[in-house]
């Protein structure tokens, strides 16, 4: 096999060979160059910021009061909803139905913010299903009538995304317990009680904090979903402040003043989450614990936790898919902004998730480097290294898209008169620094892995460049890479951030449009775009996984 | 005396239908081994045993009850795993006291047995140590006092210290040979290494494998 690796290899040009290295040079360039942008977003606000002494600046601290509470409210209730759902389906592990239910809650993820928020809308709305079931019940029951606009809907929404991320993550830690600590429990004679707080509490524990950093930061800079069901400029986030200040108040010295505020608190939030990464404390699992029959109280209480989640969850996708398919397709197919649109969101989110994993793939490269001793030599110069790509790689955790897209609109207005040109670029820019972290998160770890297992006979056949990416990279990665490929597709083509500034007659995509046919009211074509954008997710995230699996996942 | 009588269990895998039957007798102050090679389902007998798994026929009886029935937190019976016996959150004192009373809330005569058997097993002085701190045999041993606080007259012995190196696993065994001596216990030992066995067990019995059906004869010395 060396021979015939060598004879590829020799095939190949050498620039081509130096990116196929997949060596450590371009992640770092890469790295530097992400944090150039952000720099260059940085100058640009500074620049106008400098006037922010005569622009109004009333009420920040009002509106960063309201961000804090909304967002550490959203945290605690995913908190406790995620950790119930995850507990509920760890110990509920065979049900019809179950592996469709982690699938459907895994896309929390990705669906896009305005359709969930306009799903909630159609069931917790004043008109909605929630209110339409309680006149049914009769007028004793009105005070069960509920109105999702408001600091509760905000809440609601934001437990709807994020609970399934938590417990996603939790049911993890929960399953790696080593089947003989349930054993020993049941040994024992604990209750489900002692059991939760001896056996399963103190697994869940180390990856909470981080969690809840996420889920908080993730809140802190909601945009669609606080646009959508905040209801009244009470409840305005700093997202939504500075856009207002940007589009309707047209005072920039606010909307700068505002993304300094938000720049500074998302920087300090992502030190903390950086600071606060769990070590894993528990041990594969080598199989998985028996399943023994739990008191009635507890059983009922897992059924009910599972059955209630599942429908609140499921509710507005239907509510979204019913109201879509009464909508006028072939008018609306027929509309030039429409087409726009939706050609834009493809191209937009195929070129954003494609880049997003090339610079990923490098990045991650280039971080083993410097972490694998046979690779690099033990040098102060390699914690920099480190800390470079690892800084750069969340960086867009620090600098919210909004932020990032208000840069890019400084900047453009500096130099251009039509804002357009410069629109698919921000977006683009902004949809890669948004997904960036996920990739990092999953490659990351699977390249280092293949390292530590692969190295040393891949080094002792000279085995490298586009062979070893062939015969070693690519097999170990391909599930990861189709994962990553769906998701970063996803939260490009549904993410209503930068878009919101940028969007026009001349460019739009698929969550604009929906945007500007909810706010004049054209709820029917709404409801149509809302099921394109929908069903055009869901199919991209359970399809394209599915084309990269192989007959057998290559071990590491 | 514990005895299995026609004790069957059945599942189904990768391999096609599989069959385990289980006739055995351990008595008391007894060391009896199980073994087998891996896979022959050695471990299915003492989840058997300690209410892990359902049996679809027979029985298990201890001095004469028939404990079928019973949940395993109810059976006179502890068990020791190859790993993971211990909470390694939890300290030294926390794991040995959930043998006497899963609440933790301990009285003062509790603690005192606690020690007491700390003491027994040679970790007297380790009372107020984090269970992760423990070498490996330190770990089993402190097991080992969990279930001496359970006072449970069978012990299970699931190769607990088989990924012990050779010295600590002699040592080990000899500790396990006085407690069960000390306090006639009925100890089922399993294990895939016949020289350790032969070493500590009275009798010794060993799994047969014929296609997919399992079964244990008694190896008469």
């Amino acid at each position: 096999m060396g021979a015939g690796v060598a004879g590829q290899r020799r095939q190949i040009s050498p620039a081509l060979r130096w990116v196929t290295d997949i060596s450590w040079r371009p992640g770092v360039i890469i790295a530097l160059g992400l944090l150039g942008l952000v720099t260059v977003v940085f100058i640009a606000i500074l620049g106008v910021g400098s006037t922010v002494g005569s622009s109004d600046t009333s009420g920040i601290g009002q509106i960063l009061m309201i961000t804090f509470i909304q967002a550490g409210l959203s945290t605690v209730f995913s908190l406790i909803v995620g950790i119930l759902l995850a507990w509920s389906l760890r110990h509920r592990q065979q049900f019809p139905g179950r592996r469709l239910l982690l699938s459907v809650l895994s896309t929390s993820m990705v669906l896009p913010t305005l359709v969930v928020a306009l799903g909630l809308v159609d069931v917790f709305g004043r008109r909605g299903w929630w209110n339409a079931l309680i006149d049914l019940a009769g007028p004793g029951f009105d005070l069960a009538t509920v109105s999702i606009y408001g600091l509760g809907g905000i809440v609601l929404a934001h437990t709807y995304m994020d609970a399934p991320f938590i417990a996603r993550g939790l049911l993890h830690r929960l399953e790696n317990i080593p089947a003989e600590h349930f054993k020993l429990a049941r040994g024992l004679g604990l209750t489900p009680w002692q059991r939760f707080r001896n056996v399963e509490w103190p697994a869940l524990v180390p990856a909470i904090p981080g969690q809840c950093l996420v889920v908080f930061l993730l809140s802190f800079t909601s945009f669609a979903i606080v646009l959508m069901i905040g209801g009244s400029p009470r409840f305005n986030t700093l997202e939504v402040a500075i856009y207002e200040a940007i589009k309707l108040e047209f005072d920039l010295p606010r909307a700068v003043a505002l993304a300094l505020v938000q720049l500074f608190v998302c920087a300090a939030l992502v030190l903390l989450t950086m600071s606060l990464r769990s070590g894993n404390i528990l041990q594969a699992v080598r199989r998985p614990a028996p399943m023994w029959p739990e008191p009635r109280f507890t059983l009922i209480m897992q059924w009910l936790v599972i059955a209630l989640f599942t429908l609140f969850f499921v509710t507005p996708l239907i509510a979204v898919t019913l109201n879509g398919v009464g909508a006028d397709f072939v008018r609306l197919a027929g509309t030039a902004t429409f087409r726009l649109a939706l050609v834009s969101s493809l191209w937009l989110a195929s070129v954003s998730a494609l880049l997003a994993i090339a610079l990923a793939l490098f990045m991650a490269s280039s971080q083993r480097h410097f972490t694998s001793r046979l690779r690099s030599k033990p040098s102060p110069m390699n914690k920099l290294y480190r800390g470079l790509l690892t800084f750069s790689g969340t960086v867009y955790l620090a600098v919210p898209a909004l932020v990032l897209g208000l840069g890019f609109f400084l900047l453009a207005r500096s130099f251009l008169d039509d804002l357009t040109a410069v629109a698919p670029v921000a977006l683009i820019a902004a949809n890669v620094m948004m997904a960036l972290p996920f990739a990092l998160v999953i490659l990351t770890p699977a390249m280092g892995k293949a390292a530590d297992k692969y190295d040393r006979l891949a080094f002792s056949l000279d085995l490298h460049g586009w062979a070893r990416w062939r015969l070693i990279e690519w097999p170990v990665l391909r599930q990861d890479l189709g994962y990553l490929l769906a998701l970063t597709f996803c939260l490009s083509l549904g993410d209503l951030g930068v878009i919101a500034l940028f969007g026009g007659q001349g460019f739009a995509t698929l969550p604009w449009l929906l945007f500007q046919h909810m706010g004049s009211y054209r709820t029917a074509d709404a409801a149509g775009i809302a099921l394109v954008l929908l069903t055009l997710c869901l199919a991209v995230f359970f399809i394209v996984p599915r084309l990269f699996e192989g007959r057998t996942r290559a071990e590491t | 005396m514990l005895k299995l009588e026609a004790l069957t269990f059945h599942h189904s895998d990768s391999q096609g239908d599989q069959n385990y039957s289980f006739d055995l007798v351990g008595r008391a102050g007894e060391i009896v081994g199980l073994t087998g090679r891996s896979g022959s389902g050695k471990s299915t007998c003492l989840d058997l045993i300690a209410g892990f798994l359902t049996p679809v026929a027979g029985t298990v009886e201890v001095d004469g009850t028939n404990i079928n029935a019973r949940p395993p937190g109810q059976r006179p019976v502890t068990i020791l795993f190859q790993n993971n016996n211990l909470f390694e959150h939890l300290g030294v004192r926390e794991n040995v006291a959930l043998g006497v009373n899963p609440s933790l809330k301990l009285t003062p005569a509790e603690n005192d047995q606690v020690a007491g058997a700390l003491s027994k097993v040679g970790l007297g002085d380790m009372l107020k140590r984090s269970a992760a701190s423990l070498s490996g045999g330190e770990q089993q041993r402190v097991a080992l006092a969990r279930s001496l606080v359970a006072n449970k007259p069978v012990l299970l012995l699931d190769e607990p210290f088989s990924a012990l190196d050779m010295d600590t696993r002699d040592e080990m065994l000899a500790l396990v040979r006085s407690i069960v001596t000390e306090r006639q216990l009925i100890c089922l030992m399993v294990t895939h290494d016949v020289r350790d066995c032969d070493a500590v067990a009275d009798r010794r019995y060993q799994m047969i494998v014929d296609s997919g059906n399992r079964r244990v004869e008694e190896v008469l010395p």
